[in-house]
């Protein structure tokens, strides 16, 4: 990388065409800004929430398996596992795949929250993804994520995406995720899950900078160049943080783990961001399952893992939640494609050093009826609301519009 | 005429709202009216726009009898939802049961709401479709109604199929159909309001919000005006009927006339007021012309014209879209295009089906700050610089990025797969820019390429400083890895600022 502009102070020296920005009726107001714009001071004992989506709805009874309920087994006669399963207690055990995962849970970092969901469970991808997004029950059509009404409620808005301060809330992936979503306007910052950056940087990105650069008239125009350009010091910065990294675990290769190589590096480098969203697909396993789902659980344990050690390391592991959601679990009948289809209620795992552990809310009845499904125990707001009263430091009830019990994972 | 704003002093009311002369009808003219009236200016667009007169150019956008089609299992649904809610009501005994039942209709209507945005979608993106579809837009934004409110898909279907062929009608004709609107007699509370118990609700936004403005009305004849607007029903969760024994027969004073008024008459007392000449057309310029004030002068002028014309819309759109105010420099290229402006103009400019995704299409909008049919509040959207912050800024871009992207197919969930077979069939899944594009245009010349590019695809005060940059990112066209620097020229270029000013 050679010198790459990283206040947009620089970005205006550096770049040819931006003096006449200086006659221009906004230039004072930008300059002056980014004059004062400082690195700000780290927050070392900041708190930070980083959620795991399993988007396509994970299979909770293939995760978190009942393996001495001979329920289990008739629902499942070809999906149903008792191989190598990894024993939580005498009733229920991990999934193969989950080594990692299961000795976070012996060594007290991983606590897993059975049974999560919401009444009257919708089947559909989409919805189902917004109702947990939005933090909705599933008579409700809220447009705002829940992360996003944290950020209303804590993160002072910044229209321009100012880069006077961190972007409150970094996802990896091509689209904001709807939790993100707010009513006022904050700094979002969205990256990929990898790229190198040793060889400098992407050509694209280069060519959009030229274009940002070239000379905009005033109004609209460069109201939109300085949107823009806040945006990319952002991302530069980003950029550079990601590319001197040094982690301190062997990440795999796959697109979670190094999203979440990308995460730790962020918070390492003292980022103000408290929140990141990173999402692992492929869950929606309707044949095939037991190769997919052990390549997925695979990839998720081991990354979950890696991210864990590394934080460790770093001595971040103190600051740092890991939550994974999906939207829904699947059928506790397979289907007869060797899948399983759409459900309802599903574990889910919350990690970090701070966690209390172990195995928290009341495990899913199965019964004989197979078109039946899951009935949730736990609330996944009641999740929701003890990450925001006792981790983010909010009051729940102004996100999420009322008390919901807490599950004490923290 | 210069790029400052016109004022009645350098540019007379008398010729404001005239005819663009003849002379005056060029590429640049053809291409400013296109981007305001439509979403896009294509090259082919712009030729076949030249080929007529501006006059010819507005009546075949705007040319009648258009019906978007209504999706076939909504009419379905909309013909036996009353049914059906009624068997629950009697049928079922056991509430829990009830509910259930309840929900799965709720959850249909909601499967049918995203299969109707879809429709939309392709249609709009059609061309012959687009400059009638944003004039919709344009009465959506007046008329607002959220679809969190109203929740029914076929009220919003029927509303806005109501606009639709309002275009071509009068204005206050127009307001009475939509008073009767199941749509938004819901969404302004208007079967709550009984002779007994009045509902100003909507008395008051048909005055502040749909044809006077604040400070043109008061509290009193608001007061009064609910009154008249009593009895208002839906019949069978489908259909406006008027409830005359929930009506208020006694004399009502509105605007300092009295009389035993209804409804109807309410609006046509509105009609009488100075206010109403001027007040759809202030807003026409907010959605079509420029955020800044335009002197009030001018809009008198045509506020007279209209009225004297019968509040006809057709006039109205024929005299605002090839009029010499609409044509002046100083309001030609500074304009932020709307989320579904963009969205739609981009695959017009690619010539791209819209992607089939209805996850991916309707997030992108919530994204971008447009969700379809569900405008943050009653006020609808604001326009203009409103539209721009970080997050909507990402959000369009990854939307450009998106269509330089190969599809991976085996990523796609069951969903998916069935919406890309669909499009598939229905010859839509042209929705990706690929290379094998892009390679018809390899060997083109920098130069020339860029001159293309900046005349197409952005406006005139942007195009000396894009042209240089352009041409330097695409370098030698012949040499190895022109594609990519093709492709990577148009990405830039979709995401810049000029690219989202029309």
């Amino acid at each position: 990388m050679q010198n790459l502009p990283l206040t947009r102070r620089e970005f205006i020296r550096g770049a040819g065409g931006l003096g006449f920005l200086a006659f221009s009726g906004v230039a004072p107001a930008f300059l002056a800004r980014s004059a004062l714009a400082q690195t700000p001071a780290p927050e070392r004992d900041r708190s930070i929430f980083v959620i795991i989506q399993l988007a396509g709805g994970n299979d909770g009874l293939n995760t978190v398996i009942p393996y001495s309920n001979d329920q289990y087994y008739k629902l499942r006669p070809n999906l149903g596992l008792s191989n190598g399963l990894l024993n939580l207690n005498d009733d229920l055990a991990l999934h193969p795949a989950c080594s990692e995962l299961h000795q976070l849970f012996q060594d007290g970092k991983l606590s897993i929250v059975q049974n999560v969901g919401y009444p009257n469970p919708n089947r559909s991808h989409f919805r189902s993804t917004e109702i947990w997004e939005t933090a909705s029950d599933s008579e409700t059509f809220a447009r705002e994520g829940w992360i996003g009404r944290y950020f209303d409620n804590t993160c002072a808005g910044a229209p321009d995406g100012s880069v006077d301060h961190d972007p409150c809330g970094i996802h990896v992936g091509d689209m904001i995720p709807q939790s993100y979503l707010s009513e006022k306007s904050h700094s979002l910052f969205g990256m990929k899950h990898r790229g190198r950056f040793d060889r400098g940087q992407d050509p694209a990105d280069l060519a959009y900078e030229k274009l940002l650069q070239a000379d905009h008239i005033e109004g609209n125009a460069s109201y939109l160049q300085h949107t823009m350009m806040n945006t990319l010091v952002t991302e530069r910065r980003v950029e550079q943080i990601i590319a001197k990294y040094k982690a301190e675990a062997n990440y795999p290769g796959t697109k979670l783990a190094q999203s979440l190589k990308r995460v730790a590096a962020l918070i390492h480098a003292d980022m103000e961001t408290r929140v990141y969203f990173v999402s692992q697909g492929g869950y929606d396993t309707h044949a095939n399952q037991l190769t997919n789902h052990q390549r997925l659980l695979t990839e998720l344990s081991a990354g979950m893992n890696a991210f864990q050690q590394d934080l460790n390391a770093h001595k971040k592991d103190d600051q740092v939640l890991t939550m994974t959601f999906s939207e829904f679990g699947r059928r506790p009948a397979e289907n007869g494609s060797a899948g399983t289809d759409h459900g309802t209620a599903a574990p889910l795992f919350v990690m970090g050093s701070k966690v209390n552990g172990g195995l928290l809310g009341q495990a899913p009845e199965l019964v004989t009826d197979v078109k039946k499904d899951l009935e949730y125990s736990t609330d996944f707001r009641g999740i929701y609301s003890s990450v925001l009263d006792k981790w983010l430091d909010v009051d729940s009830a102004k996100i999420l519009g009322e008390k919901f019990e807490h599950v004490p994972f923290v | 005429m210069s790029n400052t704003a016109p004022t009645p002093q350098t540019f007379s009311i008398k010729d404001a709202w005239k005819p663009l002369p003849g002379g005056f009808w060029r590429i640049e003219e053809a291409q400013h009216l296109l981007r305001r009236m439509t979403f896009s200016a294509t090259p082919e667009a712009v030729t076949a726009a030249l080929r007529q007169s501006p006059e010819q150019c507005v009546e075949e956008a705007f040319k009648p009898g258009a019906v978007m089609p209504k999706p076939e299992a909504l009419s379905e649904f909309e013909s036996t939802v009353h049914e059906r809610y009624r068997k629950i009501y009697r049928d079922v005994e056991d509430p829990e049961e009830k509910r259930k039942l309840q929900r799965e209709l709720r959850q249909e209507d909601n499967d049918l709401f995203r299969e109707y945005a879809m429709e939309w979608f392709y249609y709009a993106r059609d061309a012959e479709n687009s400059a009638r579809e944003k004039f919709v837009l344009f009465l959506q934004d007046v008329f607002v109604v959220e679809r969190a409110k109203v929740k029914e898909t076929y009220s919003l279907y029927n509303l806005q199929q109501t606009l639709r062929t309002g275009v071509i009608g009068n204005y206050p004709e127009l307001c009475k159909q939509v008073s009767k609107e199941p749509a938004m007699i819901r969404y302004l509370d208007l079967v709550q309001n009984t002779a007994r118990k009045p509902n100003e609700n909507f008395a008051r936004e048909l005055f502040e919000l749909f044809t006077l403005g604040e400070g043109n009305y008061t509290e009193a004849d608001i007061k009064e005006a609910a009154r008249a607007l009593t009895g208002y029903r839906i019949k069978d969760r489908t259909e406006f009927y008027f409830q005359e024994n929930l009506h208020d027969d006694r004399n009502k004073t509105v605007f300092g006339e009295t009389g035993n008024w209804d409804g109807d008459d309410i609006i046509d007392l509105t009609f009488k007021q100075p206010a109403a000449r001027t007040f759809l057309i202030r807003e026409l310029i907010k959605f079509y012309l420029t955020e800044q004030a335009v002197p009030e002068a001018y809009i008198e002028a045509l506020g007279e014209q209209w009225a004297n014309h019968n509040f006809s819309l057709s006039y109205l759109i024929e005299t605002f879209f090839q009029s010499r105010l609409f044509f002046h420099p100083a309001y030609r290229g500074n304009f932020v295009k709307s989320p579904i402006h963009f969205y739609i103009g981009l695959c017009q400019d690619l010539r791209l089906d819209i992607a089939p995704f209805d996850s991916r299409v309707l997030r992108s909008m919530d994204v971008m700050g447009q969700s379809f049919y569900n405008p943050p509040n009653v006020r609808g959207w604001l326009y203009g610089e409103h539209w721009i912050n970080s997050t909507t800024i990402s959000g369009r871009r990854q939307v450009v990025d998106y269509l330089f992207t190969p599809l991976n197919e085996k990523k796609l969930n069951g969903n998916e797969q069935r919406d890309l077979e669909k499009a598939r069939e229905a010859e839509r899944g042209n929705f990706l820019v690929t290379n094998e594009r892009l390679k018809q245009v390899v060997g083109t010349g920098a130069d020339d390429l860029a001159e293309h590019f900046t005349t197409y695809f952005i406006t005139a005060p942007s195009r000396p400083s894009y042209r240089g940059a352009l041409e330097s990112i695409l370098g030698d066209t012949t040499a190895d890895g022109a594609t990519q620097r093709i492709r990577n020229a148009m990405i830039a270029l979709l995401q810049s600022p000029a690219y989202n000013l029309c």
